[in-house]
């Protein structure tokens, strides 16, 4: 046993003392914090060139309205909040492109040539869309077409459509004789609250839920998964090129003239389980920080936290056996990489459907994958973090079947490791490692 | 006490034999050379008695430092493989300590910083691996292999791509380890340093062990069969004298190979009327000229023959 200490040390060291690690470390949060950031920025950068769009009024009605909402807007909406710097009122700048409406009279005939030749100055971009509306979009029957060679550009069409439908609701119910300041009060939205259940104090007086928290609700299990996720594929896939030094510089001859085969692998392991709760250590200090800093620290699931290491524990064990056992079998670099697709899709296989778990927490299906052993660390402890739980027969059985496995896992590729850390210049094939794990 | 003996052991990876049918007693406190052509079976079987890898199941049996089994005698062997193995990104007394650690040892710093500056190289033990030259790390991987005092070191090809400053360091330091006690096992390809260093001499070939002995022992063993012989006068023919089974021409020297169990008073004699006898000498043959007749390419046509006689026989 002293043995597999000195050899997960070293293990550990290996990792942890490398400038990758670190800035895997550093590089994690800020790279996703990162993506939110530029999408936040970017969010205000948007191509503010004006857009011109040609606008065919077949009921004759509605042309005047669009033009006046358009001028409005074109004045009022497309700017920055204005900011008020030593008294004096400094307009905001312009974040949002102006609409700018030219309206067509309806020919009589040859629509379709007008039509035509819209199109053309679109593609000549002289224009960027163009509009008709049927002449019973008052009536309720005709439709309102939209024209661009821009599909994904939304912002222009759904203005058209509110202003178009705005205009003609208020139309109709002028026809009717109805005043619209009623219709806006008749149509009065009732607001909701989303509260959590009510419960009894110590003193046994009943305490009215909280508002319920949806970000936080949200958060926190996708937060939790992916932290799981991360801290395998970055705590354990080094396993795999750890393994790959080892047999390529021929140190595993050395090792193993000192280490039985299986403590060597028990130690890299302890190794790595050490270099993931390092990572999960971090991590989890930081988002607690964060989320105390923000005055949510009641929100964070520390009911979890035993869970959690658990999980990772295991499922460092697991896949990390997977790993040692891909990196035993190859002979260089390449190979691995070819080796590892199977393992890897394994690993991310709950990527594919945490969202009908979180959507359904309960449900069969839900229950029946975070019971699927490689699936149990991510979706499972998911499932324990959304409100009310889950019962506790559950996570256990969980615990014991990824446990069953990982034992397993643990087995064959020890086996294939003990084959495979001195077999020189060829990489195994499929059918190879199945008979060194069941033959030994 | 033998520190290491082998029984009828064999060895094969799929069809092919590695080893076959070896049988070795390595007696304590020796320096036991390994020799034999390259594929032959020697790496095979440093690494069976390493116990990295094991004998067909049912054939032969292996003790080493007298137990039968894994476990604490890993700790008393040193092991320097035929390829270097070294984590390039460790500092060398990191490296050292690691795996002196690894056969039990407490207090690595004082052992590695002793035989670091043994080996002159003090001044690299806060320098990474990567940046050794290739002769500085097979001086740690030496010390790797002896930083525990073992009491058996097994050394596959120490010497190889030394240069003969290095090469006297590192012969110095395992004749120094024999005069303490360690029994050592080496395997080599530099005959020159088998003859000087070596106790016992074993050869493999093929898998097959061919030579087991003391120098002395083996040399007699191929003495009696070749002559030297210088003669003024008709030097053709010799092959048809008696007992004569083969003659090497050097031009000025005849080395005449006999038939055992020839009386070499009787080919004087013979010779001596041919012609006036310069020179006659009963050769003793280096260590080279007997690896060259058992693995040389005459060696090799004859157990091919061998064979496939076997072969129309069977």
């Amino acid at each position: 046993m002293r043995k597999v200490l000195v050899i997960a040390v070293r293990e550990f060291q290996a990792s942890v003392r490398t400038k990758a690690f670190i800035i895997t470390l550093v590089a994690m949060p800020v790279m996703m914090g990162g993506s939110i950031a530029v999408q936040l920025l970017l969010k205000d950068k948007e191509d503010i060139s004006s857009r011109g769009i040609a606008i065919i009024d077949q009921t004759g009605e509605l042309h005047g309205a669009i033009e006046t909402a358009a001028n409005k807007r074109n004045t009022e909406d497309i700017f920055a909040k204005a900011e008020e710097r030593n008294g004096v009122q400094i307009k905001g700048a312009q974040i949002k492109p102006a609409f700018e409406i030219k309206t067509l009279d309806p020919p009589a005939d040859a629509v379709d040539e007008l039509k035509f030749e819209l199109s053309e100055q679109i593609r000549n971009k002289e224009l960027f869309a163009f509009a008709i509306i049927e002449p019973s979009v008052i009536d309720g029957a005709g439709q309102l077409y939209y024209y661009s060679n821009s599909p994904t550009y939304r912002a222009l069409p759904t203005w058209l459509r509110t202003t178009v439908n705005d205009t003609v609701r208020e139309i109709r119910f002028d026809r009717e004789g109805i005043d619209p300041s009623v219709v806006a009060k008749a149509s009065e939205e009732v607001r909701r609250q989303d509260r959590d259940l009510v419960t009894k104090d110590a003193s046994g007086a009943i305490v009215e839920g909280r508002t319920t928290n949806r970000a936080a609700s949200f958060a926190i299990p996708f937060g939790l998964m992916m932290l799981m996720f991360m801290v395998v594929m970055v705590g354990a896939s080094p396993l795999v090129n750890s393994v790959l030094e080892e047999k390529m510089q021929r140190i595993a001859e050395v090792l193993l003239g000192s280490v039985p085969p299986f403590q060597l692998m028990l130690g890299k392991l302890i190794g790595t389980v050490g270099v993931s709760l390092t990572i999960s250590t971090v991590y989890l200090a930081g988002a607690y920080a964060a989320v105390a800093y923000a005055g949510y620290a009641s929100l964070f699931p520390t009911h979890l936290l035993w869970w959690f290491l658990l999980y990772q524990c295991l499922a460092v064990f697991m896949f990390g056996s997977l790993f040692i056992a891909v990196g035993a079998a190859c002979s260089d670099m390449k190979e691995s990489q070819s080796m590892l697709m199977p393992v890897m899709l394994v690993v991310v296989s709950p990527m594919f459907v945490w969202m009908a778990v979180l959507k359904a927490p309960s449900a069969t299906f839900a229950v029946i994958v975070s019971l699927i052993p490689p699936a149990t660390p991510t979706l499972m402890l998911m499932r324990q973090s959304i409100p009310p739980g889950v019962p506790t027969w559950q996570p256990l059985l969980g615990v014991v079947l990824v446990a069953l496995t990982t034992l397993l896992f643990v087995f064959v590729a020890g086996r294939i490791f003990r084959v495979g850390m001195l077999m020189q210049g060829k990489g195994a094939k499929f059918g190879e490692m199945l008979r060194w794990a069941l033959r030994g | 006490m033998n520190v290491i003996e082998l029984q009828n052991v064999t060895k094969s990876f799929g069809d092919f034999r590695a080893v076959d049918d070896l049988s070795l007693a390595v007696p304590e406190g020796c320096v036991y050379g390994f020799i034999g052509p390259n594929g032959s079976g020697k790496t095979t079987t440093l690494r069976m008695i390493m116990r990295i890898y094991h004998p067909d199941p049912g054939a032969g049996s292996i003790r080493v430092l007298g137990e039968d089994d894994y476990g604490a005698a890993h700790d008393r062997i040193g092991y320097l493989p035929e390829e270097r193995g070294l984590y390039k990104k460790m500092k060398v007394r990191e490296i050292l300590a690691f795996y002196a650690e690894l056969k039990g040892v407490r207090n690595t710093k004082a052992a590695a910083d002793e035989w670091l500056e043994r080996m002159g190289l003090s001044d690299w033990a806060d320098k990474k691996v990567e940046t050794l030259s290739k002769g500085m790390s097979q001086k740690i991987q030496f010390i790797s292999a002896v930083i525990a005092k073992p009491d058996l070191v097994i050394l596959d090809e120490p010497f190889s791509g030394l240069d003969p400053v290095n090469l006297n360091v590192l012969r110095d330091a395992v004749l120094d380890l024999r005069r303490q006690g360690t029994s050592i096992i080496f395997s080599t390809h530099d005959m020159g340093v088998a003859e000087q260093m070596c106790d016992y001499v074993f050869m493999i070939f093929q898998g097959r062990k061919v030579l087991d002995g003391t120098l002395a022992d083996i040399k007699d063993q191929y003495a009696s069969d070749t002559i030297r012989v210088k003669i003024d006068g008709d030097n053709g023919k010799l092959g048809n004298l008696g007992g004569v089974e083969s003659v090497m021409d050097f031009g000025q020297l005849q080395e005449l190979r006999v038939k055992p169990e020839t009386d070499t008073q009787e080919l004087l004699a013979a010779l001596m009327q041919r012609g006036r006898v310069e020179h006659f000498e009963l050769a003793r043959p280096s260590l080279h000229d007997i690896f060259v007749r058992i693995a040389g390419p005459e060696a090799r046509v004859a157990i091919e023959e061998s064979v496939k006689q076997e072969a129309l026989h069977a």
